[in-house]
Protein backbone atom coordinates (compact mmCIF):
# COMPACT_ATOMS: atom_id res chain seq x y z
CA UNK A 1 0.00 0.00 0.00
CA UNK A 2 1.35 3.19 -1.41
CA UNK A 3 2.68 6.13 1.34
CA UNK A 4 -0.45 8.05 0.42
CA UNK A 5 -3.36 5.75 0.74
CA UNK A 6 -1.31 5.60 3.79
CA UNK A 7 -1.24 9.13 4.75
CA UNK A 8 -5.33 9.86 4.13
CA UNK A 9 -5.92 6.55 6.60
CA UNK A 10 -4.20 8.27 9.32
CA UNK A 11 -5.79 11.75 8.58
CA UNK A 12 -9.37 10.01 7.78
CA UNK A 13 -9.16 8.31 11.90
CA UNK A 14 -7.49 12.18 12.93
CA UNK A 15 -10.65 14.01 12.93
CA UNK A 16 -12.82 13.58 16.41
CA UNK A 17 -16.34 13.31 14.28
CA UNK A 18 -15.09 10.63 11.69
CA UNK A 19 -14.12 8.70 14.96
CA UNK A 20 -17.65 9.45 16.45
CA UNK A 21 -18.88 7.87 12.85
CA UNK A 22 -16.72 5.02 13.20
CA UNK A 23 -18.37 4.27 16.27
CA UNK A 24 -21.64 4.61 15.59
CA UNK A 25 -21.43 2.36 12.22
CA UNK A 26 -19.13 -0.33 14.57
CA UNK A 27 -21.84 -0.34 16.74
CA UNK A 28 -25.18 0.00 14.37
CA UNK A 29 -23.52 -2.14 11.88
CA UNK A 30 -23.74 0.25 9.35
CA UNK A 31 -25.84 3.27 8.55
CA UNK A 32 -26.47 6.04 6.33
CA UNK A 33 -25.72 9.98 6.08
CA UNK A 34 -29.21 10.57 7.15
CA UNK A 35 -29.41 8.03 10.02
CA UNK A 36 -25.63 9.07 10.90
CA UNK A 37 -26.62 13.19 10.77
CA UNK A 38 -29.92 12.13 13.41
CA UNK A 39 -27.03 11.13 16.13
CA UNK A 40 -24.49 14.08 15.22
CA UNK A 41 -24.34 17.77 15.96
CA UNK A 42 -23.52 17.97 12.74
CA UNK A 43 -25.56 18.73 9.14
CA UNK A 44 -26.28 15.37 6.49
CA UNK A 45 -24.52 17.30 3.77
CA UNK A 46 -21.25 17.47 6.67
CA UNK A 47 -22.04 13.70 7.29
CA UNK A 48 -22.00 13.04 3.76
CA UNK A 49 -18.41 15.01 2.99
CA UNK A 50 -16.60 12.80 5.94
CA UNK A 51 -18.09 9.55 5.18
CA UNK A 52 -16.32 10.47 1.29
CA UNK A 53 -12.94 11.06 3.12
CA UNK A 54 -13.48 7.62 5.15
CA UNK A 55 -14.49 5.92 1.88
CA UNK A 56 -11.32 6.92 0.20
CA UNK A 57 -9.24 5.76 2.79
CA UNK A 58 -10.99 2.28 2.47
CA UNK A 59 -12.29 2.59 6.48
CA UNK A 60 -15.80 2.35 5.39
CA UNK A 61 -17.46 0.69 2.27
CA UNK A 62 -21.32 1.68 0.51
CA UNK A 63 -23.75 -0.28 -0.54
CA UNK A 64 -26.29 1.42 -3.13
CA UNK A 65 -30.12 0.82 -1.43
CA UNK A 66 -32.58 2.84 -2.69
CA UNK A 67 -32.03 6.78 -3.18
CA UNK A 68 -29.42 6.21 0.24
CA UNK A 69 -26.44 4.46 0.43
CA UNK A 70 -26.04 2.08 2.99
CA UNK A 71 -22.40 2.57 4.61
CA UNK A 72 -20.23 -0.14 6.94
CA UNK A 73 -17.31 0.00 8.27
CA UNK A 74 -13.85 -2.36 6.48
CA UNK A 75 -13.08 -3.97 10.39
CA UNK A 76 -9.23 -5.07 8.11
CA UNK A 77 -8.69 -1.47 7.46
CA UNK A 78 -10.11 -0.17 10.70
CA UNK A 79 -7.82 -3.13 12.82
CA UNK A 80 -4.95 -1.71 10.66
CA UNK A 81 -5.20 1.93 11.58
CA UNK A 82 -6.02 0.58 15.09
CA UNK A 83 -2.75 -1.38 15.72
CA UNK A 84 -0.41 0.66 14.01
CA UNK A 85 -0.72 3.40 17.07
CA UNK A 86 -1.11 0.49 19.36
CA UNK A 87 2.30 -0.73 19.03
CA UNK A 88 3.65 2.14 19.51
CA UNK A 89 1.93 3.02 22.76
CA UNK A 90 2.67 -0.54 23.75
CA UNK A 91 6.59 0.90 22.81
CA UNK A 92 6.25 3.52 25.23
CA UNK A 93 4.69 1.18 27.93
CA UNK A 94 7.75 -0.51 28.17
CA UNK A 95 9.93 2.20 27.35
CA UNK A 96 8.52 4.11 30.66
CA UNK A 97 8.74 1.09 32.90
CA UNK A 98 12.35 0.91 32.22
CA UNK A 99 12.69 4.67 32.74
CA UNK A 100 11.01 3.87 36.54
CA UNK A 101 13.00 1.21 37.30
CA UNK A 102 16.12 3.24 36.43
CA UNK A 103 15.87 6.20 38.66
CA UNK A 104 14.21 4.21 41.58
CA UNK A 105 17.57 2.75 41.10
CA UNK A 106 19.38 5.79 41.30
CA UNK A 107 17.30 7.70 44.01
CA UNK A 108 18.01 4.38 46.29
CA UNK A 109 21.64 4.38 45.56
CA UNK A 110 21.37 7.99 46.90
CA UNK A 111 19.03 7.74 49.74
CA UNK A 112 21.54 5.19 51.23
CA UNK A 113 24.11 6.88 50.21
CA UNK A 114 23.01 10.02 52.57
CA UNK A 115 21.75 7.85 55.42
CA UNK A 116 25.47 5.89 55.72
CA UNK B 1 -8.22 7.41 21.94
CA UNK B 2 -6.50 10.32 19.82
CA UNK B 3 -5.30 8.81 16.75
CA UNK B 4 -2.50 12.10 16.92
CA UNK B 5 -0.84 12.00 19.84
CA UNK B 6 0.46 9.07 22.54
CA UNK B 7 0.03 9.83 25.85
CA UNK B 8 1.40 8.22 29.10
CA UNK B 9 1.91 8.48 32.68
CA UNK B 10 3.80 6.43 35.24
CA UNK B 11 4.15 7.12 39.01
CA UNK B 12 8.45 6.68 39.57
CA UNK B 13 9.56 6.55 43.36
CA UNK B 14 12.66 9.36 42.69
CA UNK B 15 13.25 12.92 42.76
CA UNK B 16 11.96 15.44 39.76
CA UNK B 17 15.91 15.79 39.58
CA UNK B 18 16.65 12.11 38.94
CA UNK B 19 14.05 11.33 36.78
CA UNK B 20 15.22 14.56 34.77
CA UNK B 21 18.58 12.90 34.61
CA UNK B 22 17.50 9.76 33.32
CA UNK B 23 15.36 10.84 30.47
CA UNK B 24 17.35 13.65 29.50
CA UNK B 25 21.40 12.86 29.71
CA UNK B 26 22.58 10.01 27.08
CA UNK B 27 24.02 8.15 29.73
CA UNK B 28 20.78 7.16 30.83
CA UNK B 29 18.86 7.23 27.40
CA UNK B 30 20.88 3.81 26.37
CA UNK B 31 19.52 2.35 29.43
CA UNK B 32 16.14 2.38 28.61
CA UNK B 33 15.64 3.14 24.95
CA UNK B 34 18.30 3.63 21.72
CA UNK B 35 21.37 1.73 21.53
CA UNK B 36 23.16 4.82 21.98
CA UNK B 37 22.58 8.36 21.98
CA UNK B 38 24.86 11.86 21.20
CA UNK B 39 22.60 14.87 22.44
CA UNK B 40 23.22 17.51 24.91
CA UNK B 41 19.83 18.66 27.03
CA UNK B 42 20.01 22.20 26.05
CA UNK B 43 17.46 23.68 23.76
CA UNK B 44 18.08 23.89 20.50
CA UNK B 45 21.10 21.51 20.77
CA UNK B 46 20.74 18.78 17.42
CA UNK B 47 22.05 15.45 18.68
CA UNK B 48 21.37 11.41 17.39
CA UNK B 49 19.62 8.74 18.48
CA UNK B 50 21.63 5.28 17.66
CA UNK B 51 19.51 1.97 17.06
CA UNK B 52 21.90 -0.97 16.46
CA UNK B 53 25.85 -1.34 16.54
CA UNK B 54 26.66 2.64 15.50
CA UNK B 55 30.12 0.73 13.81
CA UNK B 56 28.05 -1.13 11.08
CA UNK B 57 26.84 -0.50 8.09
CA UNK B 58 23.03 -1.45 9.44
CA UNK B 59 22.49 0.79 12.09
CA UNK B 60 20.19 3.93 12.03
CA UNK B 61 20.90 7.19 13.31
CA UNK B 62 18.38 9.46 13.75
CA UNK B 63 18.87 13.29 14.20
CA UNK B 64 17.00 15.04 16.94
CA UNK B 65 16.50 18.59 18.79
CA UNK B 66 16.17 19.40 21.68
CA UNK B 67 13.45 21.52 21.92
CA UNK B 68 13.21 22.60 25.95
CA UNK B 69 15.39 21.76 28.54
CA UNK B 70 13.90 23.27 32.26
CA UNK B 71 15.08 20.81 34.66
CA UNK B 72 13.51 19.32 36.58
CA UNK B 73 10.12 19.89 34.88
CA UNK B 74 10.26 19.57 31.14
CA UNK B 75 12.37 17.98 28.91
CA UNK B 76 11.18 18.32 24.97
CA UNK B 77 12.85 17.31 21.46
CA UNK B 78 11.41 16.52 17.94
CA UNK B 79 13.30 13.49 15.97
CA UNK B 80 11.79 11.18 13.17
CA UNK B 81 12.14 14.09 10.22
CA UNK B 82 14.81 14.12 7.36
CA UNK B 83 18.50 14.85 7.86
CA UNK B 84 19.78 18.13 7.11
CA UNK B 85 15.85 19.63 7.25
CA UNK B 86 15.27 21.78 10.52
CA UNK B 87 13.14 20.16 12.82
CA UNK B 88 9.64 22.06 12.90
CA UNK B 89 6.26 21.35 13.66
CA UNK B 90 5.01 19.54 10.59
CA UNK B 91 8.11 17.54 9.87
CA UNK B 92 8.81 16.03 12.69
CA UNK B 93 7.26 13.97 16.19
CA UNK B 94 8.01 15.90 19.14
CA UNK B 95 8.35 14.10 22.45
CA UNK B 96 8.06 15.63 25.75
CA UNK B 97 8.41 14.74 29.22
CA UNK B 98 6.46 16.43 32.16
CA UNK B 99 7.65 15.94 35.34
CA UNK B 100 5.71 16.89 38.49
CA UNK B 101 6.55 16.18 41.92
CA UNK B 102 3.94 13.66 43.34
CA UNK B 103 4.60 12.87 47.28
CA UNK B 104 8.56 11.88 47.85
CA UNK B 105 8.14 10.53 44.30
CA UNK B 106 7.32 11.98 40.41
CA UNK B 107 4.43 11.69 38.02
CA UNK B 108 5.96 11.64 34.77
CA UNK B 109 4.26 12.12 31.89
CA UNK B 110 4.94 11.78 28.26
CA UNK B 111 3.39 13.19 25.13
CA UNK B 112 4.86 11.94 21.19
CA UNK B 113 3.02 14.64 19.05
CA UNK B 114 3.00 15.03 15.44
CA UNK B 115 1.39 12.17 13.82
CA UNK B 116 -1.54 13.63 12.25
CA UNK B 117 0.51 16.30 11.00
CA UNK B 118 3.47 13.99 9.64
CA UNK B 119 1.05 11.33 8.26
CA UNK B 120 1.06 7.97 8.53
CA UNK B 121 4.52 6.70 7.67
CA UNK B 122 5.94 8.63 10.95
CA UNK B 123 4.11 6.22 12.72
CA UNK B 124 5.63 3.36 10.64
CA UNK B 125 8.74 4.85 11.52
CA UNK B 126 8.44 5.50 15.39
CA UNK B 127 7.93 1.71 15.33
CA UNK B 128 10.86 1.03 13.31
CA UNK B 129 13.12 2.73 16.14
CA UNK B 130 12.44 0.22 18.87
CA UNK B 131 14.71 -0.58 21.58
CA UNK B 132 17.29 -2.83 21.63
CA UNK B 133 14.99 -4.99 23.80
CA UNK B 134 12.30 -5.89 21.67
CA UNK B 135 14.88 -5.46 18.55
CA UNK B 136 16.27 -8.87 19.66
CA UNK B 137 13.06 -10.16 18.84
CA UNK B 138 13.15 -8.60 15.28
CA UNK B 139 16.97 -9.79 14.19
CA UNK B 140 16.90 -13.85 16.43
CA UNK B 141 14.24 -15.37 13.60
CA UNK B 142 16.15 -13.62 10.75
CA UNK B 143 19.56 -14.67 12.25
CA UNK B 144 18.39 -18.14 12.57
CA UNK B 145 17.62 -19.14 8.98
CA UNK B 146 21.08 -17.42 7.80
CA UNK B 147 23.32 -19.58 10.41
CA UNK B 148 21.12 -22.46 8.66
CA UNK B 149 22.25 -21.11 5.15
CA UNK B 150 26.31 -21.33 6.60
CA UNK B 151 25.82 -24.76 7.60
CA UNK B 152 24.60 -26.31 4.43
CA UNK B 153 27.33 -24.76 2.66
CA UNK B 154 29.51 -27.51 1.52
Amino acid sequence: MSVTVDDELWSAVGDPIRRRMLDLLLTDGGGTATTLSERLPVTRQAVAKHLGVLDRAGLVHATPSGRERIYAVDEAQFARAVAQLASVGAAWDARLRRIKRIAEAIQLTRDNRTDT
Amino acid sequence: MEFGSIEREIHVDATPEVVYEVVSTPEHLRGWWPDDADLEPVPGATGTLTFGDGTSPDATICPLTVVEADPPKRFSFRWVYEEGEIAAAGNSLLITFDLVSAGAGTLLRMTETGFRERGWEAALLEEQYNDHVSGWDYYLPRLAPYVAGLVQTP
